[in-house]
């Protein structure tokens, strides 16, 4: 028994070792440290609310601008005398 | 203060007044199929977003055979934020090349070629040829196997025309094989030649739109349409859109970064199950067909002219289109832009899946 168990752990150790030493080796394209990970991740969520922010805001400023339009009071109008 | 001196100074030496009331002036017709519109617009965006993020790769890669490979590997590993300005390059390209493609098929389905707009058809598919031509020089900067092989069948492709076929990929690769000659060649035209042809056929492209005004359905022509005004109606919905694109591509460039292989090695075989890029997959499709020998000649040659053939006619739709050029219905290119659109898709999709 303490034979086999020997010879198991032998070949196990080459087995780990071979697949350590010939395993095809990625090469990171993504911050591996979790910390990072995460702050990348928080970062995207708060770009996303920025981006639909903006979206929201501008919307607005294009209601306020059709607004205008319809009204007809967008247009200057030429015979409008300056003031002095 | 700084503001209304600067804008005084400015106001007297240029013209200003005037190009305001020009971009105040330009109408934008309203109607079912405007979206096509932004997709124009949406290119531009991409366009811009990849020579931003190009030029900051530039700063770090270096296009030679022994440190090509190394370099992106430091760009992604060691470059602050290198490995999110790479991704984020490569997805702008992915899309930008989507939105080409559909900006080309969205002009051909509404027929917006037609007199007399047909030199904005001839700048915008140069542009895509342009366009794929950045992808495959870019895709070679990787020089990792997989770039190696897909540079080495698409240059070999091409290599299968006949007369000019040998001269055009000795042209491309510098000798006979995919070298570190290959990587040189492409490096230039990817960040000097290819960026000067865009700009410029951009330019040329943006002034022929706005020289021509936009482009309405033949089937919407006769009908009353509203419009409404470029400045600053339909800009701000560009801005919109941008924002969400900009989105887009930053989420694809976070969730899923591009993969870096081993690097490209001329003696070992190419990778099993390798593929081009998505845009080259018709083509590939297309040359499965053919069979090996056709009556005794080549069939790769065969099928290699065929796709070139079916590409010219693409091309000449415009000038071929003679009803559309009269503001007549022309079912006949309708059905012909449906086979293009639904080959390209169909042939693109068994190539992904195969």
């Amino acid at each position: 028994m303490k034979y086999f168990i020997r010879i198991l752990f032998i070949a196990l150790t080459i087995f780990l070792f071979g697949f350590l030493a010939f395993a095809e080796e990625k090469i990171p394209v993504f911050p591996s440290k979790p910390i990072e990970a995460y702050t990348i991740y928080t970062t995207l969520a708060v770009f996303w609310f920025a981006i639909i922010g903006l979206i929201v805001v501008i919307k607005m400023k294009l209601n306020e601008i059709e607004r205008i339009q319809k009204l007809g009071i967008d247009k200057e109008d030429p015979h409008t005398h300056l003031l002095e | 203060m700084i503001w209304p001196k600067f804008k005084d100074w400015i106001d007297e030496r240029y013209d200003i007044a005037e190009l305001k009331k020009l971009a105040k002036s330009k109408l934008i017709p309203q109607h079912r199929y405007d979206f096509l519109y932004y997709t124009g617009g949406i290119t531009l965006f991409l366009f811009i977003l990849q020579f931003i993020t190009g030029m900051l790769l530039a700063f770090y890669y270096i296009p030679h055979v022994d440190f090509a490979y190394e370099s992106i590997i430091d760009i992604v590993t060691k470059i602050n934020m290198g490995w999110f300005f790479r991704s984020l390059h490569h997805w702008g390209a992915q899309l930008c090349i989507v939105f080409v493609f559909i900006h080309l098929f969205g002009t051909l389905l509404i027929k917006s070629y037609r007199k007399p707009r047909e030199f904005l058809w001839v700048t915008g598919f140069i542009l895509l040829v342009i366009s794929i031509f950045f992808g495959l020089s870019g895709y070679l900067m990787l020089w990792d196997e997989r770039a190696f092989a897909a540079v080495r069948v698409a240059t070999g492709g091409a290599g299968a025309l006949p007369f000019v076929g040998s001269f055009i990929k000795i042209f491309l690769r510098g000798g006979v094989d995919v070298t570190g000659d290959t990587l040189t060649r492409f490096y230039a035209f990817h960040v000097s030649i290819l960026p000067v042809l865009s700009l410029l056929l951009i330019g040329i492209h943006l002034l022929f739109v706005q020289y021509h005004g936009m482009s309405i359905p033949i089937s919407l022509e006769k009908k009353e349409h509203k419009e409404e005004l470029f400045f600053p109606n339909v800009f701000y919905k560009d801005i919109i859109i941008w924002l969400v694109v900009l989105g887009v591509v930053v989420t694809l460039a976070i969730l899923l970064p591009p993969e870096i292989g081993k690097k490209a090695n001329a003696l070992a075989p190419p990778p099993e199950g390798i593929k081009p890029e998505w845009y080259f997959l018709f083509m590939l499709e297309t040359l499965k067909l053919f069979p090996g020998t056709i009556m005794g000649f080549n069939g790769e040659t065969i099928a290699i002219v065929c796709v070139s053939i079916g590409i010219f006619f693409f091309f000449l739709i415009p000038f071929l289109d003679r009803k559309s050029n009269r503001n007549e219905g022309s079912p006949i290119f309708t059905v012909i832009a449906v086979v293009y659109i639904f080959y390209f898709i169909t042939m693109t999709l068994v190539g992904f899946f195969d």
